[in-house]
């Protein structure tokens, strides 16, 4: 496989593991990866394996029991404001989309562009740029519930795309998806990687995600079994 | 989007429960708004009652709280009008009395004053005569009187066990004396056993050119007086603000006032906090994702902040309305007639503004910090 050598670093992790101290569930063990600026990356394996537990550690979101996560070469354990980190360079897709119900899509789009000195109008027009970059400008003002599941999807992508991030993590984005809007999504998540460079990681448990993707880390019982084809023992 | 946008369409989501926690607020609000409007405006009438006639200083008997517990002897009132800086002294022997109208009785002040006084002049007689004669037996009483006892001019009342002829109806520059009844002096003092003794006076002084240090002057050398035999007069001269304020009902108008108002903050501010609580208990998952998504601590306190203060906003304005809406009544109520006018000053509105807004920030702070607390991975739990 193609992996871009030579390219920077964006993603590290050193020795992570998670420990679950309700249950006593070791969800990480000792995983260490590098993941590169521009990178599309899928993660893979069987539920309960700790694919999650690895996403919200490298999205700032959980922290490891031991081990380290670094973001462009700076230790998370270290940084000064992750709130910001998790704000402006890390977007964040959910499996189930958590949009605020009381709120449009296009202001659901605006939640994360508090955290930037924009006005209100320059949030509310940037949401709309976003959301026809997803293809749903004719469902700018719908509430959640008046949107279809896919769409609700796109209206989640737009969101964790507010703030221009870096990087964009999504968890099983297509989970809860038809397979024909599955493919719509997965099509955006390409497009996103060959336009602008995004880098991607995305938990899925499809195949097809995993073919579209770059490169293919697979998970079992919390170890790294596989990267790319490769066995790791 | 406005952040405000934000909180208030949280504050949709439970229409009921928002509306609820507004109506608890506003009672809050208008209990103390109602209140502290009632005393300040008694309290406003019975200074008007005293500077709207000139009057600097007001003398009682010194340790006591006001003039219906005060004791003086006339003389005393001689000796303070021949102060070189005294323009006028008017004294005066007031008490309450009780008086049988239609099925109850009605409780009125009762003046003695000297008929050639100043203090008569703020009195304009409507039907009737007014008081000419120290000797008469002649009593005017005011017009609220008057129309709760059904007088006029002609018939006769009792005080003390004695008849009085009501020769004339008034109507005062300050309504509060409406309600309440002249005799001469001498007659006070006759039928209360207190021949020449007086609960007290005002004094005008002479204030040549603005020279208001005249005032304090004057009050420090009728605390000074002393009497024929050397004693000291007992005496003490306040500046009729701070004779008011000293005043025992007032005080405890305002203690009452005051308390009440407080209860009712404070039981608006739980019901605050109850609403508060229970909206961040329902949306933890939501706040963790806020989180997640990068909110910083600070932002979800604001969110959390901002809509109790939204609900304390909207209450206090409910209730200053409903207020002064109730005052306009109360003032109409003819057991309290003249004593209060019925409207609310702009710091009343404010004071009740500032209880609402300290209100918002009790009721909203600690469900704003454990909203803050909440770990970002906490919504992704169980996903
Ligand atoms: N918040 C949590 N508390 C306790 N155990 C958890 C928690 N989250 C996940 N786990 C456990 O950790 C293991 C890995 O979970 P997860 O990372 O969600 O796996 P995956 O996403 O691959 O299905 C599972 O056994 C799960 O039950
Ligand atoms: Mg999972």
């Amino acid at each position: 496989m193609n992996r871009p050598v030579g390219r920077e670093v964006l993603l590290e992790t050193r020795g992570l593991s998670r420990l679950y101290p309700d249950g006593q569930v070791q969800a990480l063990r000792d995983v260490s990866l590098s993941i590169h600026l521009g990178e599309y990356v899928a993660i893979m394996g069987p539920s309960g394996s700790g694919k999650s537990t690895l996403l919200t550690a490298l999205g700032a979101i959980d922290r490891p029991t031991t081990g380290e996560v670094l973001f462009a070469g700076q230790p998370l354990s270290q940084h000064p404001n992750l709130d910001a980190l998790r704000a402006t360079q890390i977007g964040f897709v959910f499996q189930s989309f958590h949009l605020l119900p009381t709120l449009t899509a296009v202001e659901n789009v605006q939640i994360p562009m508090f955290e930037m000195p924009w006005s209100s109008t320059q949030r509310t027009s940037r949401a709309r740029d976003l959301l026809e970059q997803v293809g749903m400008s004719h469902r700018c003002d719908h509430l959640p519930s008046r949107l279809s599941v896919g769409e609700r999807q796109r209206v989640a992508i737009a969101r964790a795309l507010a703030n221009r991030p870096q990087l964009l993590l999504a968890d099983e984005p297509t989970g809860n998806l038809d397979s024909q809007t599955a493919e719509e999504i997965l099509a955006l998540f390409a497009n996103l990687h060959q336009t602008i460079g995004m880098t991607l990681v995305i938990v899925t448990h499809s195949d097809e995600v995993a073919r579209s993707a770059q490169r293919c880390i697979r998970l079992r019982d919390g170890r790294v079994v596989e990267d790319s084809g490769t066995v790791v023992s | 989007m406005h952040f405000a946008t934000l909180l208030f369409k949280n504050l949709l989501r439970r229409k009921t429960r928002s509306l609820l926690t507004c109506c608890g607020v506003a009672i809050a609000v208008g209990t103390t708004v109602v209140l502290l409007g009632i005393t300040d405006s008694f309290e406003r009438a019975t200074v008007h009652a005293f500077e709207g006639r000139g009057v600097d200083l007001v003398v009682i008997e010194e340790g006591v709280i006001d003039q219906l517990s005060s004791d003086l002897d006339e003389k005393m009132v001689q000796r303070v009008a021949r102060l070189p800086e005294v323009k006028d002294v008017a004294p005066g022997l007031l008490d309450l009395a009780a008086f049988p109208a239609l099925g109850s009785t009605v409780t009125a002040l009762v003046q003695g004053w000297e008929v050639q006084g100043f203090l008569l002049q703020g009195l304009k007689i409507t039907s009737g005569q007014g008081l000419t004669e120290p000797n008469q037996h002649a009593a005017i009483i005011g017009k609220g009187l008057a129309d709760s006892l059904q007088k006029q001019p002609g018939d006769s009342l009792e005080i003390e066990g004695e008849t009085f002829e009501i020769v004339g109806i008034f109507e005062s520059f300050t309504p509060a004396e409406n309600s309440g009844v002249v005799i001469p002096l001498p007659q006070m003092q006759r039928i209360k056993y207190r021949p020449e003794r007086v609960t007290g006076f005002s004094v005008v002084v002479r204030q040549d050119g603005g020279d208001t240090a005249a005032v304090d002057r004057v009050r420090r050398q009728i605390s000074k007086l002393v009497d024929e035999q050397g004693k000291s007069g007992r005496m003490v001269a306040q500046p009729v603000r701070d004779y008011v304020q000293a005043s025992g009902h007032i005080r405890i108008a305002h203690a009452m006032a005051w308390m009440t108002s407080v209860i009712a903050i404070v039981v608006g501010a739980i019901g605050m906090l109850n609403t508060m609580i229970m909206s961040v208990v329902e949306r933890v998952r939501e706040i963790s994702i806020l989180r997640a998504i990068g909110w910083k601590k600070s932002r979800v306190i604001r969110m959390i902040l901002g809509e109790s203060l939204i609900i304390s906003m909207v209450g206090a304005t409910l209730g200053s309305l409903g207020a002064i809406v109730l005052s306009q009544g109360l003032a109409r109520w003819p057991a309290v007639q003249g004593m209060i006018d019925g409207s609310i000053g702009p710091p009343i509105v404010a004071m009740g503004f500032l209880m609402s807004t300290l209100l918002g920030l009790v009721g909203g702070v600690y469900p704003a910090l454990r909203a803050a607390r909440l770990l970002p991975a906490e919504g992704l739990r169980h996903e």
